[in-house]
């Protein structure tokens, strides 16, 4: 049998451990869909596949056990999905629809249920997905981006090279403030300990406020009511063989407009600095050559920012100690 | 007798009216909810009609109008104090008839509660006009019909919203801004005649009930956020407060702010001591004091069923259950 | 124009009495005439406000005896002899004078709970022909804590006076133990025509109010005063509230029979 495997891979049909077998992998930007796909997927699953899906980490689909030689049919099957879930979004296909995915490099952009459904959320992170798979889609750069609503990252956009985190700025309106002390003991309790009762009335540190929006939750008398949204950027974050690490805090307080543009600046960057020699660098190893200072002006270049934005001075990644003599003892030893 | 404008024509009305008044009303404000992307329904001041929401109940009620939540008292200087510098202009109030009813209730207790008339509400209260409108539907958790304050009468004005058409009763002295406008001597004001909800206010109550286990369930239910008496337009509780500024000690003020008797500290005395510890046991003083206690007082219950404490209760406690369900305790203990 | 019944009233400072470490008595210039038992709103105006017992008066002056408990109370015992406090009142129902004419009068109280009675004791000093008879159960934590120590001496001279404290020290060679103790003896004979005062924290007056009417006190000839959080003394804060009755307006000093049915 022959198979080109760098064009189905590019095709998002994998080598699997049956020889003879491939697959799919279908996108769910921001990880909500409607229902009717479920259909197409279980089509496929049925009369392709070996009757069974797997959900994968990143909130698509692979459709295990189809034949090499069924690839073209079940483009066609999974056109309609395609045309839906990326097509609407504004995803540019130069190829057409029907001819599957172009690109798997650059990962699906998961989020977290967002605000469609959770109280804590504080955005539709499904919609902003949406606009980040629109800027950056398709692409084969390896990159992972997730959107959470809100700081308990339910999505772990602290496991992603770009994670997004919503915020919101809390406002405060004095003359319904009753002093109840409801949103001050939370965010000590719950958040960072931002908010202090001086003169019967709520005083918010701004550096210490994460946007989480808890206060405004909280205020039973809509003292707290919702500003702008804003969002905290984590990035480099990974797991893998090589120095696993959660992603730290990049810019605060960013605008929506701020956020795309970095994400797509960030093409930019690995463009510049990917090492052609390995198969595929990813993106946080080429920080780890480039440095904080590189990526943060190849990210920033041109952008318009917004006054409120706060950016890193500078970034510091604990690193893995991989000589197991260094920490590890052997307690079983005579 | 009606007279009967278009929106256009009773806009023109309100544009006249506002050069005598501030009107004041139930106003949308986009994404100040406080969930992300939700608006809130509030009190604020209108410029048109178009400001008005008639679509939907507001969070909180008509009463901020006249008793704010939080209300300065008298400004203090190093050796003198005086009272706000207080010319409160004459204001048109738009409400439903639950609200209009609760005003009644404010007044018999800020205006003839004791042998002291609150000088404070009865500025506000002198030069306040209401304007009621009609429902057009009843909403989730109204009982207005229950309470008997779906109808209402002594308002300035009062108007039903009849597709593109509004059907105006305005007292005699707001007469003169509808002359000449269509008049029908047949159509009178239409009250909203049916809820989705009953309740039976029970007969007999008594404080046999008090240590009755039916409060138990609150105990454990209740988070004591205060939100059912922020919310509900007849509560009246509140709280002084004294402060002096931080950029000059020698200067300060009193205030009072709205207070509540589901929140910690309602009953709190020098030396710790404190009466109804209990979650149980608050639900239990707010509902007697909603249909039993207030109408001892005045014959007249306090409660007038708009059901915003069931709207706004974040943990789902419904107070027309809990009074449909003490009359099952009472029948049954009797 | 309305009258503003929250505007307090300035009242200079004459005298500064220290009953004991933590209660201090401020005499001051005013003319407000209050029933026995009414209460004010004390204030010192960016610090706070709170209602306080007159525990004595006279035209052209009042007495508060104020316990450092708290926010203003520390502030207040912080005043000197020419300062300011400002106070509007009085407020509340006090004691019904009439119903012990001529009767055996008991008062009980515990604590700062003399405070509220002892301008009613001092009247009837004044007046001792009003009542038949009146006797006086009070009691401290210890001897440290007796309030108007040189008011008690002078009313050892017309009334039966008991005192007894919680906690002797060394020194104390009168009574000791809780007030509850000593009802049987101030109740003496022919109790069932007695009148009953009793004042003091919470608990104090339940069990002692028991114990009385366990010793054939009608319950209709005794009286309690009560203590609840208040914000505005005229009917409006809600937070004195029990039932449908309002502690600032129908009390604080309560007939026995109402007061056993206000129920927090
Ligand atoms: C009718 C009546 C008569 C009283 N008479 C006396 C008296 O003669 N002598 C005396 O020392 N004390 C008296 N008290 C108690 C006195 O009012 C409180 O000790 C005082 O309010 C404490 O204030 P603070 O700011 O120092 O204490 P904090 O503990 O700092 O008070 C905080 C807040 O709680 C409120 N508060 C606390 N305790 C009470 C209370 N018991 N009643 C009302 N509000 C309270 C106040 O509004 C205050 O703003 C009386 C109380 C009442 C209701
Ligand atoms: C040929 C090599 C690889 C292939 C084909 C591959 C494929 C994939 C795919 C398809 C996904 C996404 C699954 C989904 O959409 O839910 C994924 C996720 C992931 N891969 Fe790989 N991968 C490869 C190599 C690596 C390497 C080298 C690393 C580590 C350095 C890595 C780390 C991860 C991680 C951490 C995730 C999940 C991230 C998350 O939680 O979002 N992969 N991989
Ligand atoms: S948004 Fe969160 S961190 Fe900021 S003040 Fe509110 S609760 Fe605290
Ligand atoms: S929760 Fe709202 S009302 Fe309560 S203290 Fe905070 S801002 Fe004020
Ligand atoms: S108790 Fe509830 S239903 Fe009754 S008036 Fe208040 S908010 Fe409305
Ligand atoms: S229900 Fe509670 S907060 Fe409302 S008026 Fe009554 S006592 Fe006050
Ligand atoms: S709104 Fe609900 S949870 Fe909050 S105090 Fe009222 S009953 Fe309790
Ligand atoms: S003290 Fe305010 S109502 Fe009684």
């Amino acid at each position: 049998m022959s198979v080109d495997t760098k064009k189905i891979k590019k095709n998002a049909y994998r080598v699997t451990k049956t020889r003879g077998k491939t697959c799919l992998r279908v996108r769910v930007p921001g990880g909500h869909l409607p229902s009717q796909y479920l259909e197409i997927i279980k089509e496929i699953a049925d009369k392709f596949g070996n009757g069974t899906v797997h959900l994968t980490t990143r909130q698509g689909f692979e459709i295990p056990g189809i034949d090499f030689s069924s690839i073209e049919m079940i483009n066609q099957l999974i056109s309609p999905m395609i045309v839906g879930l990326e097509k609407e979004i504004g995803v540019p296909l130069a190829n057409g629809f029907d001819k599957g995915y172009p690109a798997a490099g650059t990962r699906n952009v998961s989020a977290c249920i967002g605000n469609r459904v959770c109280t804590m959320a504080n955005c539709d992170t499904t919609a902003l997905a949406q606009k980040i798979e629109r800027t950056i889609f398709p692409n084969d750069f390896h990159v992972k981006i997730a959107v959470t609503g809100c700081p308990n990252d339910c999505i772990k956009a602290h496991m992603q090279d770009i994670g997004v985190i919503a915020q919101v700025e809390p406002l405060y309106d004095e003359t319904r403030c009753i002093s109840c002390k409801a949103c001050v003991k939370n965010c000590q309790k719950v958040a960072t300990g931002a908010l202090t009762m001086g003169n019967y009335k709520v005083e918010r540190d701004p550096h210490r406020c994460l946007g989480c929006g808890e206060c405004i939750l909280k205020c039973p008398n809509a003292a707290w009511t919702r500003g702008n949204k804003f969002y905290r950027l984590v990035i480099m974050g990974r797991t893998g063989k090589r120095n696993p690490r959660l992603a730290q805090t990049f810019v605060q307080w960013a605008s929506e407009d701020v956020v795309l543009g970095v994400i797509k600046n960030m093409y930019k960057y690995i463009d510049k600095h990917i090492d052609r020699t390995l198969e595929k660098e990813h993106v946080g190893y080429i920080f780890d050559r480039t440095g904080y200072n590189e990526f943060k002006n190849v990210v920033l270049e041109g952008i318009q920012l917004n006054p409120e934005i706060r950016i890193a001075t500078f970034i510091n990644f604990h690193g893995s100690i991989y000589d197991s003599q260094i920490i590890f003892e052997n307690v079983t030893k005579a | 007798m009606a007279y009967i404008l278009t929106h256009a024509e009773f806009d023109t009305v309100l544009q006249r009216l506002k050069q005598d008044y501030i009107l004041i009303g139930p106003v949308r404000k986009k994404n100040k909810g406080k969930f992300s992307d939700a608006d809130l329904i509030t009190y604020g001041q209108i410029e048109s009609l178009s400001d008005l929401e008639t679509n939907g109940k507001s969070q909180f009620s008509a009463k901020e109008t006249i008793f704010p939540p939080s209300q300065t008292l008298f400004y203090f200087t190093e050796d003198e104090y005086r009272e706000p510098k207080f010319e409160p202009q004459k204001r048109i109030v738009f409400l439903r008839a639950c609200d209009f009813n609760a005003i009644k209730r404010l007044d018999l207790l800020f205006l003839e509660n004791g042998q002291f008339v609150d000088a404070y509400y009865k500025r506000l209260r002198e030069k306040t006009h209401f304007f009621v409108f009609g429902c057009e539907k009843s909403y989730e958790n109204c009982f207005c019909v229950s309470t008997g304050t779906n109808q209402c009468e002594g308002y300035d004005a009062f108007l039903n919203f009849k597709g593109e058409k509004i059907n105006l009763f305005p007292s005699e002295p707001f007469k003169r801004y509808f002359a000449g406008y269509e008049e029908n001597e047949d159509i009178l004001p239409q009250f909203i005649e049916r809820n989705h909800i009953q309740v039976d206010i029970p007969e007999g109550l008594s404080t046999k009930i008090y240590d009755h286990p039916y409060w138990d369930q609150y105990g454990k239910r209740c988070i004591g956020c205060g939100r059912c008496n922020f919310s509900c337009p007849t509560c009246t509780c509140f709280t002084m407060q004294d402060i002096f500024y931080r950029d000059n000690k020698n200067a300060g003020e009193r205030r009072r702010v709205w207070a509540s008797c589901q929140v910690d500290g309602f009953t709190d005395m020098a030396g710790g001591h404190s009466y109804r510890k209990q979650q149980g046991e608050r639900m239990r003083f707010k509902v007697m004091h909603k249909i039993h206690d207030f109408a001892k007082r005045f014959n007249m219950h306090m409660c007038v069923g708009c059901g915003r404490c069931d709207d706004v209760c974040p943990e789902y406690i419904s107070f027309s259950q809990c009074i449909s369900g003490l009359k099952g305790v009472v029948a049954h203990d009797n | 124009m309305i009258t503003n019944p929250y505007l307090p009233q300035p009242a200079e400072i004459i005298s500064i009495t220290k009953e004991t470490t933590t209660d201090y008595t401020f005499r001051l210039k005013t003319d407000i005439q209050p029933d026995f038992g009414q209460f004010v709103e004390v204030s010192i105006p960016k610090v706070g406000e709170a209602p306080i017992s007159v525990s004595n008066a006279q035209p052209g002056w009042i007495e508060l005896t104020i316990r450092r408990v708290g926010h203003l109370t520390n502030e207040l015992h912080e005043l000197k002899p020419g300062d300011l406090l400002f106070i509007r009142g009085p407020y509340g129902k006090g004691f019904p004078k009439e119903q012990y004419r001529d009767k055996s009068l008991i008062i009980a109280a515990g604590g700062t709970g003399l405070a509220p009675v002892r301008n009613l004791i001092n009247y009837y000093y004044q007046h001792p022909g009003e009542v038949r008879q009146l006797s006086l159960l009070m009691g401290f934590k210890t001897p440290e804590d007796i309030l108007f120590k040189e008011d008690i001496e002078k009313w050892r001279s017309k009334f039966q006076v008991l005192l007894t404290v919680d906690k002797e020290s060394p020194g104390w060679s009168g009574h000791v133990g809780l007030i509850t103790n000593f009802v049987k003896d101030a109740v003496g004979e022919n109790s069932s025509a007695s009148r009953v005062i009793i004042v003091g924290p919470p608990l104090m007056m339940k069990f002692t109010s028991q114990e009385f009417i366990k010793y054939n006190i009608p319950e209709e000839n005794i009286w309690l005063s009560f203590e609840r959080k208040m914000c505005c003394g005229i009917g409006k804060c809600g937070h004195c509230r029990i039932n449908d009755t309002y502690v600032c307006l129908e009390g604080p000093v309560f007939p026995y029979i109402t007061a056993k049915n206000l129920l927090d």
